[in-house]
């Protein structure tokens, strides 16, 4: 565009020239200008074309061409942009350069140049051709010498210069001179010169730093709405939920019938007629609903089919329930049981299934131990004495116990080797179903003894070829035998002897004989073939003992019976022993105390107290004679052992019993014993110092502390010569210890001194301060103050409160136990939103938010103070 | 005859439903219970045990990429779907739920090194060493087909964008249609158009990393090979600010929830969060790692953020807090490429050399599933109470004992000798030199080198 607008210039200032050559007249330009200026159109802005047409028309008559109005100043379309902003740059150079360009540049440069001005400006054409007028003339003027008959416009107004104003001036009155006149006059007051511009690169540096004091600005409004979430004790981010579908109706609009009969329903639902059935009113839906009478006739006679079959069903059940021919149902069992085994036998599969559930069964009682007295039913049976329930329920207790029996013992069948060969053990438990406990346990051990006997008789045939056969072979199998043979002979005695037990047992208690008394009936036999010969002793011997107490239940204390069993026979064999020993206790301990009281029945309470003393027997037992000894011989002096029996019995009798005790043979010990006739209420003081007669409190309590301090502070081992360490032994014989050893000792020892006099109790003669440190209590203290506290008090302050459910309501649990992040999982969290914090504050009332808030603030408070303890 | 009854309301105890808890009245005052301290110290010592006992935070593991896992994008409209890219050019998208494969996007001739997601989920766009940038179209999981899998079909790229030199990432604009990739220039993509709108060049050296401000979704940072840290402000068209540290920083996270932070994860096997407006010196120092940091995520909670490590662990730090909370590592894993968390905060993804994705637990001992109001307020109540007393040494140690495995243990304890011996050595020059002359530059300070305008 440049180019074209630079060419059709070009060509206008050429036919420029050739008028001004051919129409110069002189000086009297002015009047021509004057004259000019007047005959065109104040509105200016006549076309190019026109302006053309013009041209050619006038032809010679016009002596210039006046510069046309440029394209981009008749506005005639919006092709160029108006420029009007860049006034302030261009003070008053335009005139400099002027003079500058007329100087080397002949006239159609100030076409141009006018133009330029125009440009910038964006003043009407008018002003520029004036002063372009002007110009020209000046130029030209400047052809012929300056002399008087040719001055030029200065000199006739009488000033050396050209100013702006004098241009202007002849503007006066033209359209757009105001503003022109103002333009000027503050591009005048405010010159100033254009910097020339920066390099790239600290141009980019400036901008840069100007994006980042932006962006920083920008990120600075985040700061409150940080600061608010980084102090806030919790975060809630399960707030917004979009759950996606809303109702069951958008969710069911998704479904696509998948199976074969989601999809035969489909189609019958989405049915043609179905479907325009229901997008009318309905009614045919009714008619489509129809169905034929046979199909009706039908599913009635097929209904009731059903059902008289199931009537009869039912009653033939009813019926088979209520015979009561035990007969019957046994046959009925037997037939059960006949199929079952035939099942067994030709069907594989079944047998498995009957293997199966009975394993089952076995493992569940194993497990469970179903049968085995530890129902609460059976347990309270036991409580209450089997001997008190009836027949039925003694039965039923048997037959429990039995049937546990039974599947344990199928049990340990099972798990035998084949060894043990199957038909003894079915024997075995016919045996268990209907004899009784004792017989069963005797007809185990019979049988026990009667296998021990064959395996004695039967001799084992030595090999004869082989390894075996081999002479040191032979003589080690040789070895071996005897060893069994005399094991065998020994478990033949006991059953022996357990059996003679057993009559004598039976002999006993032939009243109780039917009741099984549980365990011990089951246990003893199966222990018997394993164990050794002295435990089935002791069993024995407590089965005796229990007969004897009359059902008192014992169990429990068997093993220890058993380790102190002796002991236990010794009591009972010398009762008379115990007895005096008992008298020598209470006699003990009533001595101090009032005896006024009447002798009710001693018998009973010796008993009483007998029983309950036994525990103390048995572990006192080893020392009893020696002690009853030694009460004899000093009454007033007991041993600690016999006071604190003193204590246990009359902790365990019921006060009277103990106390009914002190029967005329007590009377009689005391007599003998202490020897006392007229007793007098000793005083209390008195008292004490019998009660601490011969200890000296005080020099033990100075052990116990010199001990306490030599635990806390401990003395410093003694320096000990070794030979040849630290010197040589030349050096240690003629020396002695080296001397650094003796230093090192007796610094040693100042410190230890000195640590004494530190310590708490240095003062206080009476009291020991442990200055030990509690590894328990330690571990409630941290070592220093952690980070976010500044305080001891703080620390503490935060957790001295409990955050439980039990010692706070429970409308403040939830705050005080809520999380610093509340999220639900599968809930997308989206980054945060910018809000006005101020805004945003009020409306934020709802009761979470409130409580939180205010925790917030509790929360501050307690940072505030703080505590390494708990 | 007078008889005293306690008066109750029906009302207070009669329970709406037989299921309903019976109403417990309690007496709380404070004279009545004064082992409740000890009480709760007891409890929280059992709570700090059983996370211990509890902390299984391994998932499982998403097997079939035949390359090393290079970089990977969340899907931040759908919580199951995550893209994985790989070294062979291969790009999966994945079912977290049952770990399997959905789809796949073949198409890149060299390594996968930039994959991101528009936020409304449906676009997927992925760079590489190929110079290209392909936009895919996301699949659209509907609410029905949840059971069913598309099994690996291959998806068509919507666009494919040649452009003129390798790329190292891409990350998308929140909320917007803007995309920036990272290579030898940082351009600004659209996705309606084959060249980028706009590009930044601030030195000649390649730029790795590159996230948008998901806060403010024009404002973005870079990292480059020079070792640099750049901000860039799109709005002014221009980089803002830069920071030069000792070593490269591999990858970048902005805060979510905090648009001014950033969190820089860097070669010297530590992260720095800065704050974008004090590039001085880093706001906290994360340290454990015992080998460079390789990727790094922030949690949508902005509280937390996973690191992995080329020291095969996978750790997760407090936003705020010097080392860190938790450390996953498995026998199988081998050097972790890059990290994700889930959106909703609960999971982390892992991809490493081994080709294998993992999902990890955020919460190593968090029991999954739907829980019950009184389960979740028991946890609560745990957590509260094991915060309570951590500071306690005994409480102290059961929650911050972790089994490492003995590379990582031993390399761990030789950094830590290192680290004493250079302060050893720093504080024995200070004191034989004047006084003054040494100034105390704390480590935060230490690592960076300048900040460029």
């Amino acid at each position: 565009m440049n180019k074209k607008r630079k060419g059709s210039s070009f060509g206008k200032s050429r036919r420029d020239k050739a008028t001004k050559k051919r129409d110069w007249r002189g000086p009297r330009l002015p009047n021509a200008f004057q004259k000019e200026l007047d005959r065109r159109d104040p509105d200016g802005g006549p076309s190019d074309d026109e302006e053309e047409r013009d041209f050619n028309d006038v032809g010679d008559d016009v002596y210039e061409y006046e510069e046309a109005i440029p394209e981009e100043e008749s506005k005639k379309n919006k092709r160029f942009d108006l420029v009007e902003n860049y006034q302030y740059e261009l003070p008053e150079d335009f005139k400099d350069e002027n003079i500058a360009s007329d100087e080397g540049e002949d006239a159609e440069d100030d076409g141009r140049h006018a133009r330029m001005l125009q440009e910038i400006t964006g003043l009407p054409s008018d002003a520029f051709a004036g002063s372009g007028k002007k110009k020209k003339d000046f130029i030209i003027s400047e052809a012929y010498p300056e002399s008087e008959y040719n001055p030029s416009r200065d000199i006739l107004d009488g000033k050396g210069l050209i100013s702006i104003q004098d241009l202007v001036e002849s503007l006066h009155g033209k359209s757009g001179f105001s503003k022109l006149r103002k333009d000027l006059r503050r591009m005048e007051s405010k010159a100033a010169p254009i910097i020339t511009p920066l390099p790239q690169a600290d141009q980019e540096r400036v901008e840069r730093k100007a994006a980042y004091e932006q962006s920083k600005k920008d990120i600075t409004k985040w700061e409150p709405l940080v600061k608010k979430n980084r102090e806030a004790p919790t975060l809630y981010f399960d707030e917004e939920m979009d759950l996606g579908f809303s109702t069951i109706g958008a969710i069911a609009s998704e479904f696509e019938p998948r199976t074969d009969f989601e999809k035969k329903i489909a189609s019958l639902v989405n049915h043609n007629e179905v479907v325009e059935a229901h997008k009318k009113d309905g009614a045919r839906l009714l008619e489509l609903n129809e169905l034929s009478i046979e199909d009706m006739q039908d599913r009635q006679d097929r209904l009731a089919k059903m059902r008289s079959l199931l009537f009869r069903h039912e009653m033939k059940a009813k019926r088979i329930k209520k015979i009561k021919s035990k007969t019957y149902h046994r046959l009925l069992k037997k037939d059960r049981t006949k199929a079952a085994d035939l099942a067994i036998q030709m069907d594989p599969e079944a047998a498995k299934d009957i293997a199966m559930k009975q394993e089952f069964k076995r493992a569940e009682e194993r497990m469970t131990l179903k049968h085995k007295n530890s129902s609460r039913w059976a347990k309270r049976i036991l409580e209450r004495g089997i001997d008190a329930q009836d027949e039925g329920t003694r039965v039923a207790f048997a037959e429990q116990l039995s049937k546990h029996a039974e599947l344990t013992r199928k049990m340990s069948s099972m798990n035998k080797s084949s060894s043990s060969d199957e038909s003894s053990y079915e024997d075995d438990s016919d045996d268990v179903a209907d004899g009784s406990d004792l017989d069963k346990t005797s007809k185990l051990l019979i049988n026990a003894k009667e296998k021990t006997r064959k395996l004695l008789e039967e001799d084992e045939e030595l090999p004869h070829s082989g390894v075996l056969s081999l002479p040191f072979m032979v003589r080690g199998l040789k070895k071996r035998k005897e060893a069994a043979d005399e094991e065998a002979n020994l478990a033949l005695k006991e059953y022996d002897l357990s059996l003679k037990k057993l009559d004598g047992k039976s002999e006993l208690g032939r009243c109780d004989m039917d009741v099984p008394s549980g365990r011990r009936v089951f246990g003893a036999p199966n222990k018997a073939v394993s164990e050794t010969s002295k435990k089935v002793k002791s069993d024995s011997y407590y089965a005796n003992s229990d007969s004897e107490d009359g059902g008192e239940e014992r169990e429990d204390k068997v093993i220890e019976h058993e380790k102190d069993n002796h002991l236990l026979r010794s009591s009972d064999i010398d009762p008379n022993l115990l007895r005096q020993e008992f008298e020598i206790n209470h006699d003990s301990v009533f001595k101090s105390f009032e005896t006024n009281v009447e002798e009710p029945e001693p018998k009973i309470a010796y008993d009483v107290s007998f029983f309950a003393s036994d525990s103390w027997k048995k572990m006192k037992k080893s020392s009893a004679n020696n002690q009853i000894e030694v009460s004899h011989a000093n009454n007033g002096k007991c041993s600690a052992s016999v006071r604190s029996l003193e204590n246990e019995t009359m902790m365990e009798d019921d006060g009277g019993n103990s106390d009914a005790d002190s029967g005329g043979e007590m009377v009689d010990g005391i007599l003998s014993g202490g020897g006392k006739s007229g007793y007098e209420l000793p005083s209390q003081s008195e008292l004490i110092q019998r009660a601490f007669a011969g200890d000296d409190v005080e020099e033990d309590f100075e052990k116990d502390k010199a001990e306490v301090l030599n635990e806390e502070n401990p003395e410093p081992e003694k320096p000990v010569l070794i030979p040849g360490w630290g010197q040589w032994t030349d050096i240690q014989k003629k020396k002695g210890l080296p001397s650094w050893m003796l230093e090192e000792h007796e610094t040693a020892k100042k410190k230890r001194e000195e640590a004494l006099k530190k310590r708490k109790d240095a003062h206080l003669n009476n009291v020991i301060v442990s200055e030990k440190l509690d590894k328990k209590a330690e571990r409630l203290h941290t070592k220093s103050l952690p980070y976010p506290y500044t305080s001891e008090e703080v620390f503490e302050q935060s957790i001295r409160m409990p955050i439980g459910p039990e010692f706070n309501p429970v409308s403040a649990v939830a705050a005080l136990n809520r999380p610093e992040v509340v999220k639900r999982a599968g809930v997308i969290i989206k980054p945060i939103k910018y809000k006005d914090i101020n805004t945003g504050g009020r409306d934020e009332t709802h009761a979470r938010r409130g409580q939180k808030q205010k925790k917030g603030k509790d929360r501050n408070m307690l940072v505030k103070k703080k505590t390494p303890k708990v | 005859m007078r008889v005293k009854v306690i008066s109750r309301s029906a009302d207070e105890f009669t329970r709406e439903r037989s299921q309903d808890l019976q109403r417990v009245f309690r007496n709380y005052d404070p004279n009545l219970r004064s082992q409740e301290k000890s009480v709760e110290y007891v409890r929280a010592l059992n709570a700090a045990k059983l996370d211990k006992i509890f902390a299984r935070p391994f998932i499982g593991s998403m097997d079939g990429h035949i390359d090393a896992v290079s970089s990977m994008a969340n899907n931040p409209n759908h919580l199951k779907g995550i893209f994985s890219g790989s070294m062979d050019g291969d790009i999966r998208l994945w079912d977290l739920a049952t770990r399997r494969t959905v789809c796949q996007f073949p198409g890149h001739q060299g390594a996968v090194r930039g994959l991101t997601v528009s936020t409304d989920g449906r676009v997927l766009v992925s760079c590489g060493t190929d110079s290209t940038v392909r936009l895919w179209s996301v699949p659209f999981p509907s609410l029905m087909d949840f059971g069913t899998i598309h099994n690996n079909e291959a998806r068509e790229p919507m666009t494919v964008n040649v452009w003129k030199s390798a790329f190292w990432a891409v990350d998308h604009q929140w909320n917007g249609d803007l995309f920036a990739t990272a290579g030898a220039q940082v351009d600004i993509w659209n996705h309606n158009r084959s060249q980028p709108v706009n590009s930044f060049e601030w030195g000649k050296d390649t730029s790795i990393s590159v996230r948008f401000n998901p806060g403010e979704p024009n404002i973005l940072a870079t990292s480059g090979s020079d070792r640099s840290i750049t901000i860039f402000d799109l709005r002014l068209s221009s980089p803002a600010r830069k920071i030069i540290m000792r070593t490269k920083t591999n990858s970048i996270a902005w805060n979510p929830m905090e648009p001014m932070n950033f969190t820089a994860a860097n070669e010297d096997c530590n992260c720095y969060s800065y704050d974008a407006r004090k590039l001085n010196e880093a706001r906290c120092v994360h340290k454990d790692h015992v080998s460079a940091v390789m990727d790094i995520d922030y949690s949508p909670t902005g509280r937390e953020f996973v690191t992995g490590s080329y020291d095969r662990t996978v750790r997760i730090f407090q936003y705020n807090g010097g080392h860190s909370r938790e450390i996953y590592h498995t026998k199988r894993m081998q050097r972790v490429f890059c990290v994700k968390f889930s959106c909703d905060a609960s999971y982390v993804i892992s991809g490493s050399d081994d080709t294998n994705l993992r999902l990890w637990k955020a919460k190593a001992s968090e029991q999954l599933g739907v829980l019950l109001p009184r389960e979740r307020k028991k946890h609560e109540y745990l957590e509260a109470v094991r915060n309570r007393y951590k500071h306690l040494p005994e409480v102290k140690r059961i929650v911050r004992h972790r089994h490492l495995p003995k590379a990582i243990y031993k390399a761990a304890s030789l950094r830590r000798i290192m680290a004493d011996a250079e302060r050893k050595k720093a504080e024995r020059r200070r004191a034989h030199s004047a006084p003054g002359s040494m100034a105390q530059v704390p480590l935060r300070k230490r690592r960076i080198i300048q900040e460029v305008e």
